[in-house]
């Protein structure tokens, strides 16, 4: 710095503090970009009254899924593949994809939600094969262990986290932490890996995937009965250090932050990713530009003809030998009943219940199923000043700040110079409860958020405001389902997860126990096998 | 009082102005060339003026071991603060690009002009103060110090910088320092022993200074030669990376973004060693590719082979590749390679142009620059090297610029490693020794680098 821009530089600092906000709020406005998505407008269409009207049309399917979600997804492809192909997948967005939604600019593919897969554990054979299909894993090996793409396996540098004015490798904190707290860290994550490995009086894994196939084990299920934040503290977990970096976690997972997590679920986390693999551990994780966009499309590939997009469910009746699934078509302006024989319902509990409209089903809804929202931004972005430290990586995270910090969905590009960059900015809203955040969330605007994302950067690029060209937000209004104590091991999720008449069945990560994307498979797998065993049985 | 001591006070105080504005000046220059060559002015500015007040501190405490003569030393310190003083900018410069140790030949001098400075004004007391009044005395010694101090405070950063710069602002105030030592040495000559001693030491000083101060453009750009220690022949920044190429009697470098690439002298070895061995071992040699490279030197190489039907050049930055076919000095060396009507030059990023190909070659020249990010990482990654298999023939070959195994062992072994296990049967290792020009240090002494070089067969 020279003289010149020595003076300038003090004048600079006296000028914003003089001005305090004023200039900083106008820049943030010329930030261009919308809230996007939540198909409110569809939506008004029930409010509106439009559906009321007598179906315009009736026609008969063997089966409608409700819901192109993992879920329903996973449960056409699995139809489709057991050569059951008169089906109907409705769903209300313009796309399928559900959480793994995804978009596109002129620099990358990006993702809405969800988006990466942490390498699966190994026996989850029907997942494996699919992932065999998609070109994601490309071998089997002699030892049996499955080859991932090298594509597809995060590139490193994959996390760092900017902790005490610097960025550090790993997202465990390490940089200028005294030396009780990494020990109380590293005490905590062998915990974690015994529980891992541990196994109940009834042989079963004691945190497993499908949760569902966990063992019952007392010594395990009791842990539903508190929170993450409590069980730390009674087994002399105490370090803030520790404490910041579990809640970040189960924000990260459950939308839900550590003293409202069940600890059951909390160790699930740590402890359910035990997979093996030819080039990659547990800990290695599956991405790509548009996140799980990508498993999207290969899931939808096979069964696109059956896909009807802005198509809004609005009413479920099952009847002794069949199911009238109502819906309003958007395009066309009509309300059409589908006459199926079987109906997967592949959507959340909260509008499930209402479809059905059964008050019994809705009132334990209300009861028990708590969903979380988020905030989700893409960033479209010149090339960013640094802090010190490491260098920019997929997932950046910044220690003590209530977003997730954000990851780069450029990593993956194979080109070794980028000028531009797309950066997806997470944020569980869940300082207060989810009614309460919901409801702040829409009274935002779209400069409310942007100057939100703007204060919370700043911090580790200074020049975020002048580089960033374009953001475009997303609220997820029931996001996930957030496993608070009691959740897990309670009975309500298992009795509203039991078919209706035989002929109406659920899938969904909220009757699964948690949101991942190995729940949401075998939701729709297991779904589509209850037919598939009924329709045996028939000819049978 | 007589009109002659009159005058003689006045002169001595119109001395303590003078010393005063130079004093600052000097202090002024430390402080800025700190901030412009290290960086954040705030620490500099505070670590000089602290140095240089507690030097002058010394120079006041220093001054009670002058016991005679002290008109002498007083014109004798004039001249020597004029002299380190008036060139202390210049020295700095010239010593930023040559010495690691800068910051100690920085607060050197800023000690050395600070004792100087530090013994004038007590000096000057003592010569004044059987001519004045005690309390006369301090006050106009000190009223003419602290204006001369406002004066310079002034002057340079309006005048003085924008004006002369900082090689001339030094200068020009050694030079006023010098014409009061030997305007004193002439006006007292009868009060000193050997003033003419004294007076010619100031002339010939006096004429340095000026010289110094007419060829001072010289001093600052020779300065900059000292980073390129050749003459620049050409500079531009492409949008991937600094290209500067760098001449002298005996060779033309290639710098990117700093880092020597090749010099003219001895390039030849390095891409003979890179493109021979490997396709003099193919049997049926027709299409060649090369990633990186876009000086065309390795090209020529691959055009010795007659047998060559097609050439695909894929560098990145067409910066470089149209620089290598526009300029005449730069075609010489390359011998016009990158308009043989045999090659293709593609501007492409090469892991993304390799993915997209379907076209297979006989041998393929990888000479991309060292994984030292992890960006360029990519390029030595086993899905590069998986890809790469993939266009090469049953009976090709590729070869690989792998970093040097004697500087950087685990890189080259770590590449070793990677091109294996993409599943290249057999990765023959030539391990050349090649003296090659050091770009690491600016003596003209020949140093043996090592290069590797893999050789790699596919299945």
């Amino acid at each position: 710095m020279n003289r010149k821009e020595f003076i300038k530089n003090i004048f600079g600092v006296a000028a914003i503090a003089g001005i305090a906000g004023s200039c900083k709020d106008h820049r943030s406005n010329s930030i261009k970009g919308s809230i996007i998505g939540a198909s409110s407008n569809i939506g008004h269409i029930i409010r509106d009254g439009k559906t009321t009207d007598s179906p315009s049309e009736i026609i008969k399917k063997d089966i409608v899924i409700v819901g192109g979600g993992i879920s329903g997804l996973s449960a056409a492809r699995h139809l489709q593949a057991n050569g059951i192909t008169n089906f109907l997948l409705l769903d209300l967005e313009k796309e399928v994809g559900g959480n793994a939604k995804s978009g596109k600019n002129t620099i990358s593919a990006f993702p809405w939600g969800a988006h990466y897969i942490p390498v699966p554990n190994n026996n989850l054979t029907e997942y494996l094969d699919f992932l065999q299909e998609c070109g994601v894993v490309k071998n089997i090996n002699e030892n049996t262990l499955p080859e991932y793409n090298e594509a597809y396996l995060c590139f490193n540098p994959e996390e760092r986290l900017f902790i005490n004015g610097q960025w550090q490798d790993g997202l465990i904190p390490h940089f200028g932490v005294p030396e009780k707290d990494t020990a109380q860290i590293s005490a905590f994550l062998n915990k974690m890996n015994e529980y891992r490995y541990a196994v109940g009086a009834d042989k079963k894994e004691a945190f497993a995937i499908p949760v569902n196939e966990s063992s019952n084990d007392n010594a395990f299920t009791l842990l539903d009965t508190l929170t993450m934040q409590e069980w730390m503290l009674t087994n002399k977990f105490t370090s803030s250090y520790l404490h910041t970096y579990v809640n970040y976690c189960t924000r990260d997972d459950f939308g839900t932050p550590h003293n409202k997590i069940s600890a059951w679920a909390g160790i699930h986390y740590f402890a359910a990713r035990k997979g093996k693999a030819a080039n990659a551990t547990y800990s290695d994780v599956l991405t790509w530009p548009e996140g799980n966009g990508f498993l999207v499309n290969k899931l939808q590939a096979a069964i696109l003809p059956q896909i009807k997009t802005s198509s809004l469910v609005t009413k479920i009746t099952p009847q002794a030998d069949k199911v009238l699934v109502a819906y309003f078509d958007v395009a066309a302006n009509k309300n059409i009943i589908i006459e199926a024989a079987q109906c997967i319902v592949a959507v959340p509990q909260f509008i499930a219940s209402r479809l059905l409209n059964d008050d019994e089903r809705k009132a334990a809804v209300k009861k028990d199923f708590h969903y979380s929202p988020w905030m989700v931004a893409n960033i479209k972005t010149n090339e960013l000043k640094q802090k010190p430290g490491a260098p920019l990586s997929w997932d950046n995270v910044m220690y003590g700040s209530d977003s997730l910090g954000y990851i780069d969905a450029t990593h993956q590009q194979l080109q070794v110079y980028k000028t531009k960059r797309n950066l997806t900015y997470y944020l569980p809203l869940c300082t207060k409860d989810p009614v309460t955040e919901r409801k702040l969330a829409q009274n935002k605007t779209h400069a409310d958020w942007v100057k939100l994302i703007m204060d919370d950067l700043k911090k580790v690029h200074a020049d975020i405001e002048t580089q960033t060209e374009e953001i475009n937000v997303m609220i997820w209004g029931h996001a996930m389902i957030q496993p608070l104590p009691g959740y897990i091991s309670g009975k309500s999720r298992a009795v509203l997860a039991r078919s209706v008449n035989n002929n109406v069945h659920f899938a969904h990560t909220d009757i699964a126990g948690i949101s991942i994307f190995e729940e949401a498979f075998y939701q729709g797998l297991n779904a589509a096998k209850k037919i598939i065993q009924q329709g045996i049985k028939n000819k049978g | 009082m007589t009109k002659k001591e009159t005058s003689a006070q006045w002169i001595l105080l119109i001395a303590v102005f003078c010393i005063a504005t130079c004093g600052l000046i000097y202090e002024l220059v430390a402080g800025t060339l700190a901030s412009y060559l290290l960086g954040d002015s705030v620490t500099q500015f505070s670590t000089i003026i602290g140095t240089y007040l507690f030097a002058m501190g010394i120079g006041s405490f220093l001054s009670k071991y002058f016991n005679s003569d002290i008109l002498r030393w007083f014109i004798r310190i004039e001249l020597l603060i004029g002299l380190i003083g008036g060139f202390s900018s210049a020295l700095l410069f010239l010593f930023f690009p040559l010495v690691t140790s800068f910051r100690i030949i920085l607060y050197l001098l800023v000690l050395v002009t600070g004792i100087l400075v530090g013994l004038e004004i007590p000096l000057l007391m003592r010569i004044l103060k059987d001519k004045i009044e005690f309390k006369d005395l301090v006050s106009k010694v000190f009223t003419f110090d602290y204006i001369g101090a406002l004066l310079a405070s002034v002057v340079f950063p309006l005048v003085l910088i924008p004006h002369l710069g900082l090689i001339r602002t030094s200068l020009f105030f050694g030079i006023i320092n010098i014409a009061i030592g030997w305007y004193l040495a002439y006006y007292f000559a009868a009060q000193i022993k050997r003033a003419a001693v004294i007076k010619f030491t100031a002339i010939l000083l006096l004429i340095i200074e000026v010289v110094a101060f007419v060829f001072s453009d010289n001093i600052m750009s020779y300065s900059e030669s000292l980073a390129y220690r050749d003459n620049i022949v050409y500079a531009t920044s492409s949008p991937y990376q600094r290209i500067v190429i760098t001449k002298n009697k005996r060779e033309l470098r290639l710098n990117l973004n700093g880092n020597l690439q090749f010099s003219s002298a001895d390039e030849y070895r390095y891409h003979e060693a890179l493109v021979h061995p490997a396709l003099a071992s193919v049997a049926d040699l027709k299409h060649v590719l090369v990633l990186g490279g876009g000086d065309g030197l390795a090209v020529r190489e691959v055009l010795k082979y007659p047998s060559v039907k097609k050439i695909k050049l894929v560098d990145l930055d067409a910066t470089m590749t149209k620089l290598f076919s526009s300029q005449e000095i730069l075609i010489r060396l390359n011998g016009a390679s990158l308009q043989n009507k045999k090659v293709q030059i593609i501007n492409e990023d090469a892991f993304l142009w390799l993915n997209a190909n379907t076209e297979k070659f006989d041998a393929v020249v990888i000479d991309f620059p060292d994984p030292s990010n992890f960006s360029i990482g990519k390029l030595y990654s086993t899905m590069f090297y998986t890809l790469l298999k993939k266009v090469l023939n049953p009976d090709g070959v590729a070869v690989v610029q792998s970093t040097s195994p004697f500087v950087a062992p685990k890189s080259f072994w770590c590449i070793n490693n990677t091109i294996q296990s993409a599943g290249f049967l057999q990765s023959h290792i030539t391990i050349m020794f090649l003296p090659l020009v050091n770009g690491a240090t600016s003596l003209q002494v020949l140093t043996p680098i090592c290069i590797g070089l893999q050789l790699i067969l596919p299945v």
